[in-house]
């Protein structure tokens, strides 16, 4: 008997899996979307040279790449080990050794034994040869240092074949120790130089010289020259920045925008005035670039180094897109064969709002928008209706008086309507706006919508989900994210549902100079600030919630909590609608929570302490690791569980509930997880939950009633998940108002563990616009899939012995292993480097849900977890089911005729 | 002074339940706030939890003056919180404060009856402390007529501890056991058939009633 009901559970389990709708091969890319990003520039080497002209870049996301010069285009690229351990520190082109003086002349190809050299980590420190062409290893070698923490700091450079490992003892001395670079053998001992004068800030490596800055002067040491003299350079003052090493020149080092030479045997041009240099070669002749940004305008410029006489060929000016910040010239390079006018002369440059530009001939050739390697918030936000429709929209919503007037109102509006349809055919109607032109027009589905991406350094995009164009983007220098590990935010202030009015965004960040909170209100459809644009607040933003929309204007008020425990709401005239709000804030270190409760009475906001709760233990060892709140869009279709008796378990759905985890090392366990369910208006710990060697990371997602989350289990070394799910039992406190002051004390709580043969990265749950659809998980992994796990599967009441009452309840029966089928990987083969979140959103129909995957690679997808019941397949065949309709109403006329003639044929006889 | 002793037992089912391997002892000092605006506390009284595996408590609390019950309800009409501190102090004389609130209306409404909820997390160290009271199923709101008619002072409390429990782990054991039960009893032949009917039997019957079908259909045909 109970095989029989493993065999009907498992086709249970296939009949389920089944649903999980994979793609078919020519829907590859139809819907989907993916870029693909290297992160921001460290090391760049641009080669025109080249017998394929090439850029080779090694970049902050610890990702060395091969960029087409042309295009920009990745021609390859490899995703190393992430920070520490793959943290690139040197990148070597064969040919562009520092010391020799006839560098950037020198021959190209010349055989090192190296194509390309990488130097990666500090302990142990990778050494690596690379392939250029396909982008492969050649060969390794890797040295552990002595004292790994000192070699923290360490410089690494290479001169004539060796390779030189530098590691300072701050306030004390330098080792070094030189390597061949491509065999790993030591040259010799470690030599020790004595420099007291060494600190970590004035310090830097230019070339095979060691240059610090003290006082007015520079003290400097050559460490590949047989004596170990110190060099004193004079300046005439103090510098006011750190220095900076020019690549290229040894010995020469960038002092407030001007060149420095402490090798006797480097002459520079010390009257050049600019934000970074480069070196190279054009017409035979070692010429140095400079560039520099004045109002708007990016200067490049260009002296022979030999006699400083100015290059005219190169000098040129062009207008940089604010956008891209402050550009810094990385590497350039001009084809030596071209007849020297300096048109085949290319600068790469690196900004400050992490884009890769190339220039040429005054002009931006390309660029990268590489901080999309790291996007922070998203959201889907609708596009404006159509100028029509928009019409008609006003219309509808206006204040309908009786039926007759309402009538007269549509007719004249469809009057309207065909009078600029007719004039729009003829070609003398108004001329449509920009973003109509542009087609960002809502579709009757609601699935073309504009993806507004938050990135890490303060850049905002607002990017076609359907294309994938960058229709505009945005760049907010000097703000950070938040302390207290908490990421800039990106909120919707006002939707596009109220037309005629725009929908309005607001980013909330930290003024990275003074540490005040910075709001900047701007709108999501063209990229244009609105109400003001940027706001400097004059405090520091503690927590921040949004308001219920006003009945002016239908702008959602933010709520922000100061770090004095203070109250403000932007706009002010959204004020009253904060009062009774309650807000809670969680310290991540110490693991306290606080909750508030805000008042609006005579014209003054108030805000009360209500509540703590401290879960760090006794000694504050606890360190909450992840919030996790609901969706605030959510809709919960179903209020309760229909069982196998028929009778209903209510879902315990309370918003305010929120799961906090924390860890914390332990002396009997190793370590342990717990799992927190706090109401986050009454302050009550409504269920805790402790896992033994168990650790991070930890990815989880709370929506409805339940909550999953993944971590690593210590024990037996693999990834499990643990589910719950919350019921208020057989019968519900209140169906029509929830309160957390009157609320059922102690839910049911569901729990089951499950194993998954992968690392998760990230969880994320569909959400759909009136939650009708079922739930799926998303689960992102470490190896860039992202698999849509029905919540079947994950569902805690799995019955371990298959029951006819779980059966008719439909639940499968529990297996531990968590299946992982390739269908239901929804990215098929467009892996997603270092994956980091899932961010969902709603569209039109309320079979589908949108979906965008970040990292360091960005991939937009849709997807329909019960099918897609709300629309036709989109290989509906039209033209046949209009020929058989045709058909049969015309054949069957034909035949009512035929009849009639038959029977009166037959009454005749 | 009012001295209520209350024995609470917890009469929850132990399964998953996760009881402290040092069990310890807590008293808890309850002071609170009858007036908005203020940063004082007067002193409510004392709860001793003895043992916090059994979650038996003695709790003693001063009943309130009838100065206290005006601006209680004075309290109550403004629809303000009634703020609660608890100071827990453990053994080793550690202590640590907690601050609950909760609207004076519906403390009033409850008779000053209220739970005292103790959140501890899996070492025994307290997480969080809540007062709740029961919902009052019949009360809408606070008007003044009801208020004034309440003349009790006394707090009536209860004191229940929640601990933490311990994770699921992934059953591995049990499901191994399954399928090897499973295999035992098809080697044995004890295999039952437990479908229903129709789904037994439906390979058969489908083509008897497409028959029936076929031929009913051919039957009419000839008799026309």
């Amino acid at each position: 008997m109970p095989g029989i009901n493993v065999l009907a559970g498992i086709s249970i389990a296939l009949l389920l899996l089944s649903t999980c709708s994979a793609l078919y091969e020519d829907q590859i890319k139809k819907f989907d979307w993916r870029s693909v990003h290297v992160g921001a520039l460290k090391q760049s080497r641009v080669d025109l040279n080249h017998f394929q002209p090439r850029l080779l870049v090694s970049t902050h996301e610890d990702v060395v790449a091969l960029l087409c010069p042309k295009t920009g285009a990745i021609m390859w690229r490899q995703v190393l080990e992430q920070k520490p351990r793959g943290d690139i520190k040197l990148l070597q082109v064969s040919g562009f050794s520092v010391d020799s003086s006839e560098t950037a002349a020198a021959p190209i190809g010349k055989n090192l034994g190296f194509d390309m050299l990488t130097v990666q980590g500090h302990a142990p420190a990778l050494v690596r040869g690379w392939n250029t062409n396909i982008g492969t290893i050649e060969w390794e070698w890797s040295i552990m240092p002595l004292n790994s923490e000192k070699a923290q700091d360490a410089v690494w450079f290479y001169s004539n074949s060796i390779l030189y490992h530098i590691v300072p003892a701050w306030r004390s001395h330098l080792e070094v120790t030189g390597y061949f670079a491509s065999s790993g053998h030591s040259t010799g001992s470690t030599s020790k130089i004595m420099a007291s004068w060494i600190t970590k800030e004035t310090c830097t490596l230019s070339g095979t010289f060691y240059v610090c800055v003290d006082g007015k002067q520079l003290i400097s040491l050559d460490l590949v020259s047989k004596s170990t003299q110190v060099i004193r350079t004079a300046l005439e003052t103090e510098p006011q920045g750190t220095i900076e090493a020019v690549e290229g020149l040894n010995g020469v080092v960038i002092v407030d925008g001007k060149l420095v030479s402490v090798n006797k045997d480097q002459a520079v041009c010390t009257a050049l005035q600019g934000a970074s240099y480069a070196v190279g070669s054009f017409n035979y002749r070692k010429i140095v670039v400079s560039a520099g940004l004045t109002s708007g305008n990016l200067k490049i410029g260009a002296v022979y180094l030999d006699n400083c006489s100015p290059v005219p060929e190169l000098q040129q000016t062009l207008q940089f897109p604010e956008h891209f910040g402050t550009p810094t010239l990385n590497s350039f390079d001009c084809k030596l064969k071209r007849n020297g006018d300096g048109k085949s002369c290319m600068f790469v440059f690196s900004t400050s709002a992490e884009s890769i530009v190339a220039v040429q001939q005054g002009k931006v050739r390309w660029s990268r928008e590489e901080s999309l390697a790291n996007v922070i918030d998203s959201q889907f936000m609708d596009l404006p209706l159509a100028d029509t429709e928009g019409t008609l929209e006003s219309e509808m919503k206006g204040k309908a008086g009786d039926i007759a007037s309402a009538f007269l109102r549509r007719i004249s509006t469809q009057a309207v309507q065909i009078r600029s349809l007719f004039l729009h055919v003829i070609g003398l109607g108004p001329p449509p706006t920009d973003t109509q032109r542009a087609g960002l027009v809502r579709d009757s589905f609601g699935l073309h919508k504009m993806l507004v991406l938050l990135t890490r350094n303060g850049k905002i995009f607002g990017i076609d989900n359907i294309s994938g164009k960058h229709h505009w983007q945005l760049y907010l220098p000097k703000v950070n994210s938040f302390d207290n590990a908490e990421q800039m935010r990106l909120v919707v202030q006002r939707t596009a549902k109220h037309f005629p009015l725009q929908p309005l965004c607001a980013i909330v960040a930290k003024n990275s100079v003074n540490g005040n909170g910075v709001l900047y209100r701007f709108n999501p459809i063209t990229g244009l600030a609105t109400e003001g644009g940027l706001l400097q607040l004059d405090f520091k933003i503690k927590q921040l919630s949004l308001l219920a929309e006003t009945e002016k204007d239908f702008v959602k008020g933010i709520l922000i909590l100061d770090a004095s425990n203070k109250v403000h709401v932007y706009p002010q005239h959204a004020t009253p609608l904060a009062n009774g709000m309650y807000l809670y804030t969680a310290d991540v270190k110490s693991a306290q929570l606080e909750g508030y409760f805000v008042k609006y009475a005579g014209g003054q906001l108030s805000c009360t302490h209500i509540w703590n709760a401290r879960l760090g233990g006794h000694n504050s060892e606890q360190q909450i690791i992840a919030v996790a709140g609901k969706n605030p869009i959510e809709h919960v279709h179903s209020q309760g569980r229909v069982l196998g008796d028929r009778s209903v378990l209510y879902k315990y759905i309370n918003p305010n509930l929120v799961a906090f985890v924390t860890q914390a090392p332990d002396a009997t366990h190793k370590s342990v997880l717990n799992l927190y369910l706090v109401d986050v208006v009454s302050g009550s710990v409504i269920f805790s939950m402790t896992h033994r060697k168990v650790r991070a990371p930890l990815s989880i997602v709370h929506s409805e009633n339940w909550l999953a989350y993944s971590y690593f289990n210590e024990k037996v070394r693999r990834t499990e998940i643990t589910t719950i799910e919350l019921y208020e039992g057989k019968a519900q406190a209140n169906s029509s108002v929830w309160s957390s002051l009157q609320a059922p004390p102690m839910p049911l709580v569901e729990r089951q563990s499950y194993i998954i043969p992968a690392i998760v990265e990230a969880l994320r749950e569909t959400i759909t616009e009136r939650g009708i659809t079922n739930k799926h998980v998303l689960i992102g992994t470490a190896s860039g899939s992202i698999i849509e796990m029905p919540w079947h599967l994950l569902d805690p009441r799995r019955p371990i012995a298959s029951t006819t009452q779980g059966r008719e309840e439909g639940a499968i029966p529990y297996i531990p292993e968590l299946p992982l089928p390739t269908e239901s990987h929804i990215n098929y083969n467009q892996t997603v480097a270092r994956l980091r979140n899932i961010y969902t959103a709603p569209s039109g129909l309320e079979s589908t849900c949108l979906v965008v995957a970040t990292g360091l690679d960005l991939f937009v997808t849709r997807v329909a977890p019960s099918k897609t019941f709300d629309l036709l397949k989109e290989d509906f065949d039209y033209i046949l089911i209009s020929i058989v309709l045709v058909a049969l109403t015309s054949g069957s006329l034909i035949v009512k005729h035929l009849a009639s003639r038959k029977l009166l044929k037959q009454a005749w006889k | 002074m009012n001295l209520t002793g209350i024995v609470v037992l917890l009469s929850i089912v132990a399964s998953g339940w996760c009881f402290l391997e040092h069990d310890s002892w807590i008293t808890v000092e309850l002071h609170h706030a009858l007036a908005t605006n203020t940063n004082e506390f007067s002193f409510r009284g004392n709860v001793t939890i003895p043992s916090l595996n059994s979650g038996l408590s003695n709790v003693a609390q001063l009943p309130l003056t009838p100065g206290e019950l005006d601006t209680l309800k004075a309290l109550a009409k403004q629809n303000e919180f009634y703020r609660l501190k608890a100071t827990v102090v453990y053994p080793n004389g550690a202590k640590t404060r907690f601050l609950t609130s909760n609207k004076a209306c519906s403390l009033l409404q409850a008779h000053l009856n209220d739970v005292l909820w103790i959140s501890l997390d899996p070492s025994g160290f307290v997480t969080g402390v809540t007062a709740s009271q029961d919902a009052s199923p019949g009360a809408s709101g606070c008007t003044s007529d009801e208020i004034n008619q309440l003349e009790e002072t006394h707090f009536n409390t209860d004191v229940l501890i929640r601990h933490a429990e311990l994770a699921p782990v992934p059953d591995t054991a049990g499901f191994i056991q399954k399928v090897e039960r499973e295999r035992e009893a098809r080697d044995r032949g004890e295999v039952r058939d437990n479908r229903g009917f129709f789904a037994k039997y439906w390979m058969y019957i489908v083509p008897v009633v497409l028959l029936v079908f076929i031929s009913g259909a051919t039957n009419q045909d000839g008799a026309k």
